[in-house]
């Protein structure tokens, strides 16, 4: 090749390929786990400052992804007496609980017809892996009244293969009425302290006014109660999606 | 689980227990509001005015979201029993207190009832009010013993330059 001079050009290297790493991008967050979120009290600040540090350093070796009460879940841990030194257990996560390192899962699943529970720890060193198979909502946040429900809708396949789905979609609200086995249950269901949305009720009318007797309605006016977490929570985003992105 | 006990116990519980329950404690509380927002200074006992305190401080904060906030006039329509107070504090009060971030009212105990029961009293009122100001104690006052050494210093130079 010759330029307009006469003179040869000058070797111009391609260009480099730019490396997009797709599993690096897929990994944004949508919301704050609500571990992060202090609860109120007169504990110093400092305490979790340091629980949240110690929090993100376990995140950064083992990946935790972000999940709700309603997803289902496959858990893998270290067993000293399984035969593959690894045990794995499948079932739909019904409750979150405890804040800072002690945060807990529950999985609930139904095994040759026994109802099986385990508590997990989101922290245990002891778990090697944490795969969401199906991302789905419900409309409570608690699901322990699957107890008192009819076993087939905490029956979900251990062999289940995750459900694919793209990233950047709302995730879907399932708005399943689960029916109840006959009373008695292990909680009054009906009483509006639960504030259930997920139970087809076939209760005779008379019960369920009844059961409106213990309704408190001066509670959702009570300002004092409100905890308002919103700034909080801008807070420790930032922080922990800094710390996570070195 | 022995839960007796643990009702017994209150380690962590703020609220206060007045009146005949829960209903009843929120009931007496809404009267202590209303009056508030109506007369701004009010004396009440002091349990009670301090549990009313915060409730108040809420309720501006609320107040000063704007009356077309749907939250906003439910918590005003159930904290204001008189209904013309609703418009005193979306009106009055919110305005007054926009530039402030914070505590909109001041708490002072008061000498003891003059009843049988000589229970604790305090006077609550609302900053800006038209009243004329309460008697607040003053922690700086001329009693102190480094305001009396000051006032000998003074006292001395003052007589060194003038002999």
């Amino acid at each position: 090749r010759v330029n307009s001079d006469g003179k040869p050009a000058k070797f111009q290297p391609p260009p480099k390929p730019v490396i997009i790493d797709k599993q690096k991008q897929r990994e944004e967050r949508r919301f704050l786990s609500p571990e992060f979120i202090p609860p109120r009290g007169r504990t110093d600040p400092l305490k979790f400052y340091i629980e949240r540090k110690d929090m993100i350093q376990r995140r950064k070796v083992f990946s935790i992804p972000e999940f709700c009460v309603g997803h289902i879940l496959a858990v893998t841990t270290a067993d000293p007496y399984a035969n593959d030194k690894a045990s794995r257990f499948v079932g739909i996560c019904i409750q979150r609980g405890g804040k800072g390192l002690g945060a807990t899962f529950v999985l609930r699943n139904v095994i040759e017809d026994q109802g099986v529970e385990i508590c997990y720890e989101l922290y245990n060193p002891r778990i090697q892996a944490i795969e969401v198979l199906k991302l789905e909502k419900r409309l409570d946040d608690n699901l322990m009244y699957l107890r008192d429900a009819l076993p087939e809708y905490s029956t979900f396949d251990v062999n289940m293969k995750p459900v694919s789905r793209l990233d950047h979609e709302e995730i879907p609200v399932n708005k399943l009425q689960v029916r109840m086995k006959p009373k008695p249950w292990s909680k009054r269901w009906e009483r509006p302290k639960y504030n259930i949305k997920g139970i087809k009720f076939e209760l005779p009318g008379k019960k369920m006014k009844e059961a409106q007797k213990w309704s408190q309605p001066w509670l959702e006016f009570d300002m004092l109660r409100e905890y308002d977490t919103s700034k909080i929570e801008e807070k420790i985003w930032k922080e922990v999606s800094e710390e996570l992105k070195k | 689980m022995r839960l007796s006990v643990a009702a017994a116990i209150s380690h962590g519980r703020v609220h206060r227990r007045l009146g005949l329950g829960p209903r009843s404690r929120l009931d007496l509380l809404r009267n202590l509001v209303t009056a508030l927002v109506r007369h701004e200074r009010i004396e009440a006992p002091w349990a009670r005015a301090d549990e009313m305190r915060g409730y108040a401080e809420r309720l501006i904060e609320y107040a000063k979201l704007g009356d077309t906030n749907e939250r906003a006039m439910r918590m005003a329509d159930f904290w204001l029993t008189e209904k013309d107070l609703i418009h005193k504090l979306f009106k009055v009060l919110a305005p007054r207190f926009q530039p402030h971030p914070g505590s909109y009212t001041r708490l002072l105990q008061i000498p003891n009832r003059d009843g049988l029961d000589r229970a604790k009293m305090a006077v609550i009122e609302l900053k800006g009010n038209p009243f004329p100001p309460l008697i607040r104690p003053r922690r700086d006052t001329e009693k102190t013993l480094l305001n009396q050494l000051l006032k000998g210093y003074r006292e001395d130079m003052q007589r060194a330059a003038a002999s």
